[in-house]
């Protein structure tokens, strides 16, 4: 995929926030008719829509992969329809897809979309499902190991090669929920942003994770409408064009990841991507960093080379990432602070990237936002995507 | 609420079923291929270095050191709820192979990145799953 060939040029979302009322089918409509009108287009302009899979619900997964989406909104222009998992990099595989089509001449729109929620899985399916998928059923399920003792495990080894302390990587939460605060979608939108000591007064659920290192579930959605960069341009509307991209495979299996390899695929993707968009990371406007859990922020951090080798924690301390700290970083809070919305979190974090780029962030905009270096993750972390995105081709 | 309380068991593989009849016997086998020297783990049906079928088994001393370790103390499955607090760890063999596993028979405030831990048998539904506990000195 080369540099400049598609831009983003309508966004729709709804609260992230538990409320089983709101059927996927309300999501569905809410976000793609918001992300259409956003970008000026008619329906019928539409001629692909590209679903990120929604995971644990196979009733909704299976209406959208058969084809009921376009139909159902009425877009009577659709030439194909197409659902994709890859777990939390579904929707960078959305917009490869979208590329691809609009690329080749399937289609000159395209709307990528994602819901979820998790408020309607039976409590029982969701521990079952998120028990077992990303962990290996014959080396690793039958020692009970979770998501959580995954992050554990990584987080214990870089706090003893960097020395980062407790406190910094409580700090993570502090910031993100920072900007999760002032965030009218996420499902911490309002709400006092926890400081290092109350992060750490919570209950220890494995070691060095608390309570408020990890994520609350929450139902969400949000749609994006992407077209050739051409067309962006010549429709003369703010826009998020797609400059570079770049990405390494780990491992499908947790302790077949090797930690060096993997801070290793974090600095080259972004480098490789940043040499793609012709540019540096000094002109980078915001890291709009998707991982998940809080505890990996600081490595992401120094594998970018935002922060020197061993300091990561101590920048998040410091407030540098924080609202209002001099390094602009997951401006939704990723994960912990937009609420785990499955693999949304990177759906609506491509949403945060385009609406920064448009100038629409509100409180949480940041200022002169000219490029964006935008990951997304799947599973427990057997890739990396790194992108690159600016307001110009 | 209706939990599967049941604890798990492997879900093996043909080409992993000596793994787990050695650990039966006492045995810490690693996957090895004869033509090209490989020590492979997990054990694979080809050799993922050559794609060699010429697969055989050595033992492993079952001594290593943890790499890393989480001790869970809450928000595990409800089937292991009753073996909390519990300690994963991932721990490289001698022989140059990394897994997980349990660390057992120490207090989980004992455990240190870089303890040289030796394999024990852990029975469960018929299977033996390789734990390791701390070694004495």
């Amino acid at each position: 995929m080369s540099k400049g060939k598609i831009a983003i040029i309508g966004i729709g979302e709804v609260p992230t926030a538990n409320r089983p009322e709101r059927t996927h089918w309300d999501i569905i409509y809410d976000t793609c008719m918001e992300a259409i009108r956003d970008s000026g287009l008619h329906k019928n302009d539409i001629e692909g829509v590209i679903s990120v899979n929604p995971m644990a619900q196979p009733k909704i997964a299976a209406e959208i992969a058969f084809g009921k989406l376009p139909e159902e909104l009425g877009l009577k222009g659709c030439k194909d329809t197409v659902i994709c998992n890859a777990g939390g990099a579904s929707t960078s595989n959305c917009l490869r897809m979208a590329e691809q089509w609009i690329t080749s001449g399937v289609a000159k729109a395209v709307i990528v979309q994602h819901v979820t929620l998790h408020s309607t899985i039976p409590l029982v399916d969701q521990i079952n499902f998120f028990a077992k998928a990303g962990v290996d059923l014959q080396w690793e399920y039958p020692y009970g190991t979770t998501y959580n003792i995954i992050m554990g495990l990584i987080a214990n080894r870089y706090m003893h090669d960097s020395g980062c302390t407790p406190q910094e990587m409580a700090s993570v939460v502090t910031a993100l929920r920072s900007w999760a605060a002032r965030d009218p979608n996420s499902f911490f939108y309002g709400k006092d942003v926890p400081s290092v000591e109350k992060v750490l007064a919570s209950d220890l659920l494995n070691t060095p994770l608390h309570k408020r290192e990890s994520n609350v579930l929450g139902d969400g959605g949000c749609a994006m409408v992407v077209v050739s960069a051409k067309d962006a341009k010549k429709m003369k509307k703010p826009a998020a064009y797609k400059l570079g991209e770049s990405v390494r495979y780990f491992s499908g299996t947790c302790v077949m990841r090797d930690f060096k390899k993997v801070q290793e695929g974090f600095r080259v993707t972004a480098k490789e991507a940043l040499d793609q968009a012709g540019i540096t990371k000094e002109d980078v406007s915001l890291w709009n960093v998707y991982i998940a859990y809080p505890l990996a922020h600081p490595i992401m951090a120094e594998a970018l080379e935002v922060a020197p080798p061993g300091q990561g924690g101590k920048y998040f301390l410091q407030g540098r990432m924080s609202f209002g700290g001099d390094i602009p970083w997951s401006t939704i809070g990723d994960a912990p602070g937009r609420g785990h919305t499955g693999s949304g979190v990177s759906a609506a974090t491509y949403v945060e990237t385009a609406r920064q780029l448009m100038g629409k962030a509100g409180e949480r905009q940041v200022k002169g936002c000219r490029y964006v270096y935008q990951n997304t993750s799947g599973g427990s972390g057997f890739n990396n995507i790194a992108t690159i995105w600016g307001k110009e081709s | 609420m209706d939990f599967d309380m049941k604890k798990p068991v492997p879900e093996t593989q043909p080409w992993s079923e000596k793994f787990w009849e050695g650990t039966k016997q006492g045995k810490l086998l690693i996957q090895f291929c004869k033509d090209c020297s490989s020590k492979i783990f997990y054990p694979r049906k080809f050799c993922p270095e050559c794609w060699s079928g010429n697969l055989d088994w050595i033992e492993a001393s079952g001594k290593a050191k943890i790499h890393t370790f989480s001790t869970a103390y809450s928000m595990v499955e409800p089937k292991f709820m009753d073996e909390l607090p519990y300690t994963i760890a991932y721990v490289d063999l001698e022989e140059g192979i990394r897994m997980m596993t349990r660390i057992v028979q120490c207090k989980p405030e004992e455990i240190k990145i870089g303890m040289d831990v030796e394999v024990v048998f852990h029975e469960r539904e018929g299977f033996m799953l390789p734990y390791f506990r701390p070694v004495k000195k």
